[in-house]
């Protein structure tokens, strides 16, 4: 379980995050929705430790993670996968190298343990011919996939997505909306899903957040954003239904 | 970053940023057998592959340093080997040190700040974190290391191109016999000179390698941030490489 | 890949290695792979001597200076050097420090042991010798000469002086007036010839000074203790030479005066034993002075420094 509490950033006076109070349930699939610049993606990484928070914690399992020697808070870390918005494939790695590299660098298995291991997890991206390729000869939304792949190799128990279909075709963002869904649901994984692509909440996500101004402005389940008479919640998602103006599934 | 009085502040921050780096990197060193994988792509990267460049510049700058003593040197009343007695402590003490120097900060200073900036800028780095890896070990202890161990092999075998080019071009060139040449160069021979030279290389090396780890590991704003971090290292390295030099001149010799 | 990465830093670092190692050596002047062994030798005055300076036989490179240490106690110079293995050092060898000092041009030099010596060994200590360096030769051997000739002056000068004590008897005058006659041109001859001899090495000795002067300003101010010092020396054999001279002639008046039979000739006559004393002490005398005639250097050894110019 993911919580934190009166959670704020100020980068150079400039604040970000005003007291953000989340709550992330084991198992569900949580999507962090906001305009761009609403401090969604900040949240994400305060989430996994990469940014200190000026004030307040962030809560992994029970555990404030800010207050952890920096060797135990790294522990933590090798339970989450992360599929970064470009992302953030090692260039001077083949794709293969790419997955494989985390189970190079944190477990004891055997060269052919790693390449079965690794096997699985392109397959479970439905790209298992692409591992000798370099990064630099993959398509946009193969590098999102080989960069799952590359979140899921060391099983992790979280996984978090910043902005998985920014940058790609309607066609290939379902492709990626579908893995997310499947992901969540073969390897019991809680996710979260940082994203302004309402139709991608819409169908993958349980429940949703709404930062606004660096507040959690509305919180609840799918369904209910509907039902919300929230108008900033409603105009966003409005806006985003128009603006990509493309047919639901 | 706060400018007018505050921001004379910022070259003593950005000096404390560079300890903190530096420390964290070395409290990191427990961890080598990760990163020796890393460690030797990064001694092939920055010292074996940089050989070549390096043998040219020095055998160049071996070259025109003997044409130039010679040229500067006509009285009779000296004898011709004292061109070896020059262009020999020249390259060992200065040039074999400072010009392999100057190649690397272009060579393998630019390219780990380029580097390690699309790496900040693509979240790369924060990729590494993420796993769990400690990115500052990761990405600048082999770097640093493959710098100190391999600049005074670069070192050294500059200063024998060097030396080899300035015999060279004094026997073609008709100006002395390479046996005088050696002989003068041997007449005033230190045993420290090379081992002075050696350390030279080796805190030029460091000096490089972390500066441009740095100046990469901080990048901000993208790829106008990534052009930006690589020639502030440059141009930071260079100042910190004759900085070094006269400070390891007053101090070791 | 990962090993061939690692093979191609480890050749290079062993290359690498391997060639710092050669090239110190060779810049060294040491073979690249034949042995070496070290001497020591301790001086008072380096003389600007550095590491890396030549260290000669018989005017052949044999190997080079390592080490140059000044010892804060005796403020004595120890100086360690390396020679190639293959040039053998005798023992009764002694080093030398030469060349130029005001151009830091020095070197050592090793002057071989008696062949049939056994050889030294590897750390063995190697007496030194200051030198040839004129200034030290003319300051050190100037007291010495003045000493000498003093001594020798004086001596003649006792002698004669007992002659005078004992001619009061004598008998068979003609005998011993020959004798002493002849004695006295031995004397006048020997300081006539010498005066002939010491005059021409002063000339000698002038004209080297004033080249030296020309040649080596920077170092007036030993060439001017030096000079000085020689002058010092010069002035004291001339005046010795003088008392000499001055002994003689009282030699010959007391002979003068026995010959005209004044005094206490009859007493000299009245006792024959005196008389063979004197006689005999007489023609002891004349060997002596045949002898310093015969073998001037005997005598005037300490004016070898001028046999060098």
């Amino acid at each position: 379980m993911i919580r934190t509490e009166n959670l704020h950033k100020t980068f150079n006076d400039n604040p970000v995050l005003r007291g953000v109070d989340l709550e992330i349930e084991d198992g569900e699939t949580f999507a962090i929705i906001g305009r761009s610049g609403s401090g969604k993606s900040v949240l994400m990484k305060h989430l996994i430790g990469l940014i200190k928070p000026s004030e307040g914690r962030v809560l992994i399992d029970g555990v404030d993670i800010n207050t952890l020697p920096y060797r135990e808070l790294r522990r933590v870390r090798q339970q989450f996968g992360v599929l970064f918005q470009g992302s953030a494939l090692f260039d001077s790695m083949s794709a293969f190298e790419n997955v494989a590299f985390p189970l190079k660098t944190f477990t004891e298995k055997s060269e052919k343990e790693i390449e079965e291991e690794v096997n699985r997890c392109l397959t479970m991206v439905e790209l298992p011919e692409v591992g000798p390729l370099m990064p630099s000869e993959l398509s946009g939304g193969m590098k999102k996939r080989v960069g799952l792949a590359r979140a899921i190799s060391l099983r992790p128990q979280y996984i978090f997505y910043d902005e998985p279909n920014t940058g790609l075709d309607p066609e290939t963002s379902n492709t990626i909306d579908d893995l997310i869904s499947d992901l969540a649901e073969r390897l019991k994984v809680t996710s979260i899903i940082v994203t302004h692509d309402m139709h991608s909440v819409l169908s993958i996500a349980d429940r949703a957040g709404f930062i606004h101004k660096g507040k959690l402005h509305w919180v609840g389940t799918v369904d209910e954003m509907h039902r919300s008479d929230n108008n900033i919640l409603l105009d966003f998602v409005k806006a985003n239904e128009y603006q990509i103006g493309r047919p639901k599934r | 970053m706060p400018v007018g009085p505050a921001g004379m502040l910022n070259p003593v921050r950005a000096l404390g940023r560079y300890s903190l780096l530096m420390f964290q990197a070395f409290g990191s060193l427990h961890e080598l057998s990760i990163y020796r994988k890393n460690l030797f792509d990064q001694m092939v990267k920055i010292g074996i592959e940089s050989i070549p460049i390096v043998a040219l510049t020095a055998a160049f700058s071996g070259a025109v340093t003997t044409v130039q003593t010679a040229y500067q040197l006509t009285s009779p009343l000296y004898p011709k080997s004292l061109i070896g007695s020059i262009v020999a402590p020249s390259m060992i003490l200065e040039l074999g040190a400072v010009v392999t120097a100057f190649i690397l900060t272009g060579r393998v200073g630019a390219r780990i700040a380029a580097e390690l900036g699309t790496m900040r800028v693509t979240e790369q780095i924060d990729a590494l974190e993420a796993m769990g890896l400690n990115s500052v070990g990761y990405l600048i202890i082999p770097r640093v290391l493959a710098g100190v161990i391999m600049f005074p092999v670069l070192y050294i075998s500059a200063v024998l191109v060097g030396i080899g080019g300035g015999i060279i071009v004094a026997d073609l060139g008709g100006w002395l016999e390479a046996a005088e040449f050696i002989d003068g160069a041997r007449e005033f021979f230190n045993p420290f000179d090379p081992v002075f030279g050696c350390i030279k290389s080796l805190v030029f090396g460091f000096v490089i390698t972390s500066i441009s780890c740095f100046k990469g590991y901080y990048t901000r704003g993208g790829a106008e941030g990534v052009g930006r971090s690589t020639t502030e290292s440059a141009v930071t390295s260079c100042v910190f490489i004759l900085l070094a030099d006269l400070l390891l001149a007053v101090t070791l010799l | 890949m990962k090993a061939s990465n690692e093979l191609k830093v480890g050749i290079a670092i062993i290359l690498s290695a391997v060639a710092f190692i050669l090239g110190v050596r060779f810049f060294e002047d040491i073979p690249l792979f034949k042995g070496t062994y070290d001497l020591y030798t301790v001086y008072d005055d380096a003389r600007g001597m550095i590491v890396g300076n030549a260290v000669r036989i018989s005017g052949v490179d044999v190997g080079s200076v390592q080490e140059v240490s000044l010892d804060p106690e005796t403020n004595k110079v120890k100086v360690r050097i390396r020679l190639d293995k293959q040039y053998i050092v005798k023992e009764g060898a002694y080093t030398e420090i030469t060349g130029i000092d005001a151009l830091n041009a020095v070197q050592m030099v090793i002057h071989q042991g008696p062949p049939d010596n056994p050889p030294v060994n590897d750390g063995d200590f190697l007496p030194n010798r200051i030198a040839n360096d004129l200034f030290t030769s003319l300051t050190e051997s100037a007291p010495g000469l003045i000493s000498r000739s003093d001594s020798v002056l004086v001596g003649l000068d006792g002698t004669i002086t007992d002659i005078g004590e004992l001619v009061q008897p004598g008998s068979d005058l003609r005998r011993m007036f020959s004798s002493f006659r002849s004695s006295a041109d031995a004397i006048e001859q020997l300081l006539s010839e010498e005066r002939v001899r010491i005059g021409r090495v002063l000339a000698n000795v002038d004209t080297l000074t004033t080249a030296l002067g020309e040649t080596t300003q920077g170092a007036g101010d030993s060439l001017a203790i030096a000079t000085q010092q020689l002058n010092e020396l010069l002035r004291r054999v001339d005046e010795n030479l003088a008392a000499l001279e001055n002994t003689t002639n009282t030699l010959d008046s007391i002979l003068g005066k026995i010959d005209q039979g004044e005094g206490t000739v009859g007493l000299l006559i009245n006792d024959p034993a005196l008389y063979h004393q004197m006689d005999s002490t007489l023609e002891n005398m004349n060997a002596l002075f045949l002898d310093i005639k015969e073998n001037p250097v005997r005598y005037m050894r300490a004016l070898r420094l001028f046999d060098i110019l």
